[in-house]
């Protein structure tokens, strides 16, 4: 482990501002992600995670807005505020321009992998074009020799008959084939990292595994870094190194992959562990997370979970946890924001267990039945 | 238990699918007080709904009212009083008043008066009942006749649902003007009056809604409680009145509110050519052919009636453009 | 091959159509109360033998789908009958006639489309600016205006008013410049322009209005494909993206809005050519149903639906053409 990390990320914070009031998507989220490293940004839907990921390329789309917090790749400012003379907050003078955001970084340094391969890739130019287009644009090779790097590339992620298949317009393949496209993409541009946005949350089973096959395959040999976005605990498990857990906004729990599933330190990662589907469990036995999700527009007081959260106490609802660290494992901290821990100090064993309010929830009717 | 299922299905979704109908209608009725554009279209239309219903009233019930506008629709703005042969010669109409603003304008003719000496302001208000009324009267029938023609071809399918479309792709293939004008002219015998107009704008107008609904009723037709209807012996003819039509037809009304507009506007250009409203009925298109004449003497006459042409097709616009920002969820959400 | 195969398909699809526009003329014309000799003959006196003559020269007195048979007959070899007030060949009159609507329909199609796409670009661009909103009230304008009072407005201003323009008729451009006294090729084409300029925007407006609104929401809907999310995050320059993997897709319905809206524009014609004095098909039209010359009117709609139905072809090859989705030969 190199001392100083690929990209860090600190105390991010984007905000959606629509009409209904401000969406706190991301809330002060800090992470890193080290050379050759795939790190798992987990979650459910609406958790922030894809806001996250795009706020590192500073891509996100109005009303939202990164406020807070620096992004720092390879000792280069992505993002950064500062204090002005005026007591404003402003933009750092060593803060990359957009300018120099689309040319140096998106793309050349750090490629992303969308989610829906369907929607994707651009249908009426022809899936070789396109990728030509963006080879060209990040590796400063001629038309013709980015045209042969493309041709490699496809070939790499399994493509058969590229050079047919570089002709061909996106509906004439199927959506396995468009995700290896898109990491044909990604991998063309020669970036050091790579954000996957769930790229297998659109495909079906054995496609996905093919998919996650190829990807370990490929990072090994490019000895690119990922930040990999997902809700599925099992793809966690199979391909990261290193995890984020967020709920709403928040990293409630990181850290490195086999510690974080042996000694799960936060009840939602907890939950979300029960609810995954497993080999050695029946149907029955699976453990829908009680509730939904709340919006992030008005989170819960004190721990945003604690709603949710089977382990609820009165405390729980007052103070609000800090991601501190727990445990140690393999030189990486094991960080969790729950305060059952006892580094919080906040007398959660004393507190009163919470009633479960009665909320609006579409799954397990009476999972809730704490009474025995 | 599948029996079972299957009957509780039949009773209770047609019920939700009405229940979510209305409160579908609520929000959309909330979106468009929300919309500004939508309000203002609305505004629009109330003005000139009023203004028609004004002149209903005033020309209906003349004897209640007073004063010198109805006394000027009924000496001079009527049908009734035909004097078309007080029409002076283009060129030298000495009667015409200019506006009053102008210097030789004068109070009691806001507006001015055309070649004839009747009073443009009165010709204009009264003009809004023919081009309302026979926007609403033609974009309606073309509803009625679309919606029967698209619900009869989505819901049989086979060849009836062929033949209608072939024959609705026929009447489409030639543009709605020159179709309304042919129709007039020859069903009247030569003598092209309003009533021929409206028939023939509502004919020109069925392929376009009777498209609409016809996708609307195929994607119907398919949900399952179409399907229960039919297994408990539901007749067509009931299933198509009650159930099909009322659920397809949102985008109708957007289109034939949007659709009115270019009623009116076709309405204009077919009394401008003078196959709509005939002389002396004051219709806004009639009034600019008989300007037309005048270019050189009177601008004016050739800018009031456009003026309410527009204003009026503007609010029927405007309010479908914020109907279908509310009903349409792409652009909403 | 592929898009041959589909132009043909297209083609041959297109046939019911025209023979149903055919019926529908057909019928239109004999719905009329009376008949059509007195149609024709309205006005003058005539004894019942003159009747009679005319309608044996016209086969007026024979069965109805006998008729029909024969007008087929004569369309498939180019005859569309005989023009009683005119007295000559309908064919002749449409041909002569033809030129001056497409000069007109074509440029003011090009009008639109020069205006219109690039001020619905810029509009989606700057969504929500100023610049949108007043692109937006101009639209709204553009599509609640009537054509003919857009005309009559223009030459008010710039034939009346500012004596800048002329107000009637047209320089046709395939004439030699000699025709007009016109010195050379050059003040020939200015000449033209000169005429052409008014009509041509007052029956472009309506078309510029909605393919602005279109080319916005379309724009506004390509901006926020994934497809340029993907884009951007591979870096490439907005202008790149706007011009290019924007504007591509956003184009498709755009297609399809100009051939569907070639039927209001040649609608239109009929209008602008009766404000303008121009003698096109559509002044042609206007003076036929004022003559009740009912052979003449079946002809010239019948042209007028042809041409529409072929527009509305070209643009689905153009379609077909651009879209590789389309699967030639099993689209509608």
């Amino acid at each position: 482990m190199s001392s100083e990390p690929l990209l860090r990320v600190e105390n991010l914070k984007t905000q959606f501002f629509t009409d209904a009031g401000t969406v706190r998507a991301v809330d002060g989220i800090s992470f890193e992600v080290h050379e050759g490293e795939i790190v798992g940004l987990v979650g459910e839907s609406g958790a922030g995670k894809s806001v996250a990921s795009m706020s590192l390329l500073r891509l996100v789309e109005s009303p939202g807005e990164i406020v807070g917090g620096e992004i720092t790749y390879r000792g280069e400012t992505l993002f950064g505020l500062e204090e002005g003379p005026d007591g404003e907050l402003r933009e750092r003078d060593d803060m990359l321009s957009n300018e120099e955001m689309r040319t140096r970084i998106r793309g050349n340094e750090i490629a992303v992998i969308f989610q829906d391969p369907m929607e994707t890739l651009n249908p009426v130019f022809t899936v070789g074009g396109q990728l030509r287009e963006f080879i060209e644009l990040n590796r400063d090779l001629s038309g013709k020799e980015a045209r042969k790097e493309a041709i490699e590339m496809l070939r790499e992620v399994g493509i058969p008959d590229p050079e047919e298949r570089y002709e061909e317009y996106p509906h004439q393949f199927s959506g396995g084939m468009r995700q290896r496209v898109l990491i044909a993409m990604a991998l063309a541009c020669e970036p050091n990292l790579i954000i996957a946005d769930e790229p297998t949350t659109a495909l079906d089973v054995t496609v996905e595994g093919q998919i996650i096959d190829l990807v370990d395959e490929l990072q090994e040999k490019y000895d690119t870094s990922f930040v990999w976005v997902t809700h599925d605990m099992g793809v966690v498990a199979e391909i990261c190194d290193r995890v984020n857990v967020m709920y709403l906004g928040e990293i409630i729990e990181q850290a490195p992959v086999d510690e974080l599933f042996h000694d799960t330190k936060h009840p939602y990662t907890e939950a979300l562990l029960n609810s995954m589907p497993r080999p050695d469990r029946t149907v029955g036995e699976l453990e829908p997370i009680e509730g939904v999700m709340p919006e992030a527009i008005s989170p819960p007081s004190g721990c945003r979970f604690h709603p949710r959260c089977p382990d609820a106490r009165e405390v729980c609802q007052r103070v609000h946890p800090e991601n501190k660290e727990v445990a140690r494992a393999d030189g990486y901290p094991h960080n969790a924001a729950c305060v059952k821990h006892d580094v919080f100090d906040v007398g959660y064993d004393e507190s009163v267990p919470l009633d479960k309010e009665p909320q609006m929830t579409a799954s397990t009717p009476s999972a809730g039945d704490d009474g025995e | 238990m599948a029996v079972g299922e299957s009957q509780v299905g039949s009773g209770s979704e047609p019920a939700e699918k009405e229940v979510e109908a209305r409160t579908g209608w609520r929000n959309t009725l909330k979106k468009i007080k929300r919309d500004t554009t939508a309000r203002w279209g609305l505004y629009v239309i109330g003005f000139v709904l009023a203004v028609t219903a004004f002149t209903l009233v005033d020309s209906n019930l003349s004897r209640f009212t007073f004063g010198a506008i109805s006394d000027f629709a009924l000496a001079e703005a009527l049908p009734v009083l035909e004097h078309p042969e007080r029409l002076p010669a283009p060129g030298e109409a000495e009667t015409n008043q200019p506006p009053m603003f102008h210097a030789d304008g004068s109070l009691s003719n806001p507006l001015g008066t055309d070649p004839n000496g009747r009073d443009y302001f009165t010709r204009i208000v009264y003009g809004a009942q023919v081009s309302v009324s026979v926007g609403i009267a033609a974009t309606f029938l073309g509803l009625v006749g679309g919606t029967a023609v698209g619900a009869i071809a989505g819901y049989y399918g086979g060849w009836i649902d062929d033949m209608l479309m072939r024959a609705i792709e026929t009447v489409y293939a030639i543009p709605p003007l020159i179709l309304i004008i042919v129709f007039t002219v020859f069903v009247s015998g030569g003598s092209p009056d309003v009533r021929f107009a409206i028939i023939g704008v509502g004919i020109a107008f069925i392929p376009v809604f009777a498209r609409i609904i016809r996708s609307e009723v195929l994607s119907v037709r398919e949900m399952d409680y179409i399907e229960a209807a039919r297994a408990a012996g539901v007749k067509d003819r009931n299933i198509i009145l009650r159930h099909i039509i009322p659920n397809s037809f949102a985008p109708v009304l957007v289109y034939a509110t949007l659709q009115i507009g270019v009623t009116i506007l076709i309405v204009a250009g077919l009394s401008f050519l003078g196959f709509g409203a005939q002389p002396p009925t004051p219709d806004w298109g009639e009034m600019l052919n008989t300007s037309h004449g005048y270019m050189h003497s009177n601008v004016w006459l050739s800018i009031w009636p456009g003026l309410a042409i527009m204003i009026t097709i503007m609010g029927f616009n405007l309010f479908g453009d914020g109907l279908q920002d509310a009903l349409d969820p792409r652009i909403n959400d | 091959m592929g898009l041959l195969r589909y132009t043909t398909y297209r083609f041959i699809q297109a046939i019911p159509v025209l023979i149903g526009i055919s019926i529908l003329t057909f019928i239109l014309a004999n719905l009329t109360p009376g008949d059509p000799v007195r149609l024709m003959t309205q006005g003058q006196e005539v004894t019942p033998e003159q009747i009679e003559r005319i309608e044996a020269q016209y086969g007026l007195d024979r069965p109805l789908h006998e008729r029909y048979l024969d007008y087929m007959a004569g369309l498939v070899q180019g005859d569309m009958g005989h023009s009683f007030h005119r007295n000559r060949p309908v064919t002749d009159l449409i041909a002569s006639r033809i030129g001056p609507t497409l000069l007109l329909v074509l440029s003011a199609y090009a009008f639109a489309l020069v205006t219109s796409i690039p001020l619905g670009i810029i509009a989606a661009k700057r969504r929500n600016d100023p610049f949108d909103h007043v692109s937006r009230i101009v639209a709204l304008f553009g599509v609640s205006t009537p054509s003919f009072w857009i005309g009559i407005m223009l030459i008010l201003i710039f034939a009346v008013q500012l004596g800048w323009l002329p107000s009637a008729g047209l320089v046709y451009p395939w004439w030699s410049p000699e025709t007009y006294g016109h010195s050379g090729y050059f003040e020939h084409l200015i000449e033209t322009m000169r005429y052409l300029l008014l009509p041509m925007i007052a029956l472009g407006t309506l078309q510029m209005a909605t393919l602005m609104r279109v080319e916005r929401t379309q724009m506004i809907e390509s901006l926020q494909g994934e497809y340029v999310k993907l884009a951007r995050a591979y870096g490439v320059p907005e202008r790149t993206i706007l011009r290019k993997h924007a504007f591509q897709v956003a184009q498709l319905p755009i297609i399809t809005i100009v051939g569907l809206n070639l039927s209001t524009a040649l609608g239109g014609a009929v209008l602008i050519e009766f404000v303008f004095n121009i003698n096109g098909l559509g002044r042609l039209f206007y003076e036929a149903i004022i003559q009740l010359d009912y052979q003449l009117i079946m002809g010239i709609t019948m042209i007028i639906a042809t041409m529409f139905v072929i527009g509305v072809i070209i643009t689905d090859i153009a379609y077909a053409y651009i879209d590789p989705r389309v699967t030639y030969g099993e689209s509608e």
